[in-house]
């Protein structure tokens, strides 16, 4: 890139009007959503569903005296796992303690519409030994796991991951259509002065490259804006998520990620140039 | 330098070129001749490759042009210096430019593109007009830039069509004056002109053509 090719890209960037402005917002808002999502993602995998994080597997017993019985059965099959009892007040009180603004309706009820419940903590590699056994028990009635809900929620969170991967690909797509826009409208305006070139003996390369530097730049420019938006987010966010990290490589990521998305757009645009004879 | 064969070139049908053969030497200073519509422009058109003929062969400056590959076209084009009629300005940018731009493609030092555009603009007498855009010159002055832009290079051919059509005649005599120095270094220089005047007051070998057709390849003014 020579003096002529950087002037002449300002000169492009200058001309791209609210057509190049549209292209870098629509930039930033795709690499901020991306940004979002992967660091989101990764904050779920570690928080909510890592793998070697304990299960607690739960049994409701039909009665005091049958979870009592259960205790005892299952101290005899684990030895080493230790179980905890819930009394029906107890379970009360777990939930009225969970749920304040319904602890009043929680407490006035009768402590018989609660179960008596055996929780265990275990490793997840004994998880489904543990919830066979208590599913095999007659005192048993119901068998939940976390394990289970964390399958659910994982489950949910992959949906919700593909719908934002789905955006995230239009957005970008959409990215790389408004960039293909503002290069063709500019090859377009420029038609007559790309003909002088060519017949005062500029190379191809020399046509193009300005155009494709300046759809770069502005994807660039919107990158560098989406990380500017994501950084501003994870400060928004931090008294209530303090573990949800931005990493630095995603952020420094974002600006060459929009000047790529963008250059494919600009050279999409520049399909259009005519050819010599 | 130059040499055309039974070139032939129609536009919808229309032919504008009707067996062409002719051969130009290095060194020589030629003149096309002929009236409105008589092929002068297609003629050199041809010779810069901005148009490919239906049938023929030429060779300029050792280049097979219909046989020549997209790519090497513009390092064909950088080895000319043509002056177009409509003079073909960059209109984004300024006269300095206009002229730095071709000599930016060959990767010249920018001190060195400075220093020669301010030299050829100099001789054309628009070096106070190095930082206004073209819209803001006269016809003439941008004929002028034209010229410079053509000559910066030292190109070993001179296409120039129609160079005088806005100059007055004490600038259109200069200039052929400048062309026939130029020649005289050792450049070929082919000149479309309608301007008999012209040609008699610097005659040289005239090749008139007319609705397509070479009809005389002589010296001086052709009727």
């Amino acid at each position: 890139m020579n003096r002529h090719s950087w002037r002449e890209v300002k000169r492009q960037l200058r001309e791209s009007g609210p057509a190049g402005l549209v292209a870098i917002v629509l930039v930033m808002v795709a690499s901020a959503w991306g940004g979002v999502l992967w660091s989101v993602r990764q904050w779920v995998q570690a928080e909510l569903l890592a793998r070697g994080r304990q299960t607690t597997v739960v049994a409701v017993a039909r009665g005091q005296a049958e979870a009592a019985t259960l205790s005892e059965a299952f101290q005899g099959r684990f030895p080493t796992l230790a179980s905890v009892s819930l009394t029906p007040r107890k379970v009360q009180e777990e939930l009225a303690s969970w749920f304040p603004e319904l602890s009043t309706l929680l407490l006035t009820l009768d402590e018989r519409s609660f179960p008596s419940i055996v929780q265990v903590e275990v490793a997840p590699d004994q998880e489904e030994a543990v919830a066979s056994f208590l599913r095999s028990r007659p005192e048993v009635t119901l068998v939940e796991s976390s394990r289970g809900w964390q399958a659910r929620l994982e489950q949910a969170v992959s949906r919700f991951f593909f719908a934002g991967f789905v955006l995230a690909l239009t957005l970008l797509i959409g990215c790389c259509a408004v960039v293909l826009l503002v290069v063709r409208l500019l090859v377009l305006n420029h038609a007559d002065e790309i003909a002088i070139m060519r017949l005062i003996g500029a190379h191809e390369r020399d046509i193009r490259r300005p155009y494709l530097v300046c759809g770069s730049l502005l994807g660039a420019a919107g990158g560098v804006l989406g990380a500017g938006l994501l950084l501003a987010l994870e400060l928004v966010l931090r008294p209530t998520l303090p573990t949800l990290a931005i990493e630095n490589w995603v952020l420094g990521a974002l600006p060459p990620a929009g000047g790529l998305t963008a250059a494919v757009g600009a050279a999409l645009g520049l399909a259009s140039l005519p050819r010599e004879p | 330098m130059i040499h055309l064969e039974g070139i032939t070139k129609s536009y919808n049908s229309r032919p504008a070129l009707r067996g062409v053969n002719a051969k130009v030497e290095r060194g020589e200073f030629l003149y096309l001749s002929g009236p409105s519509g008589a092929g002068k422009s297609t003629f050199l058109r041809l010779l810069y490759r901005a148009e490919l003929p239906d049938s023929g062969h030429i060779v300029v400056n050792g280049s097979d042009l219909p046989k020549m590959r997209r790519r090497d076209v513009a390092d064909f084009r950088r080895r000319l210096g043509v002056i177009f009629q409509d003079f073909k300005l960059l209109r984004r940018r300024t006269v300095a430019e206009n002229v730095t731009f071709v000599l930016s493609l060959l990767n010249l030092p920018e001190k060195d593109q400075q220093r020669r555009a301010y030299l050829v603009l100099k001789q054309m007498g628009l070096q106070h007009r190095m930082s206004a855009f073209p819209d803001e010159l006269s016809g003439g002055e941008q004929q002028r830039v034209a010229i410079a832009r053509a000559l910066v290079l030292q190109p070993d051919l001179i296409l120039a069509d129609e160079p005088t059509g806005n100059l007055d005649p004490e600038r259109s005599h200069e200039l052929l004056e400048l062309f026939k120095t130029i020649n005289y270094q050792g450049t070929t220089v082919v000149v479309a002109t309608h301007d008999r005047g012209l040609i008699e007051a610097h005659p040289a070998r005239t090749l008139f053509l007319d609705r397509g057709s070479v009809v005389k390849d002589g010296w001086g003014s052709v009727p």
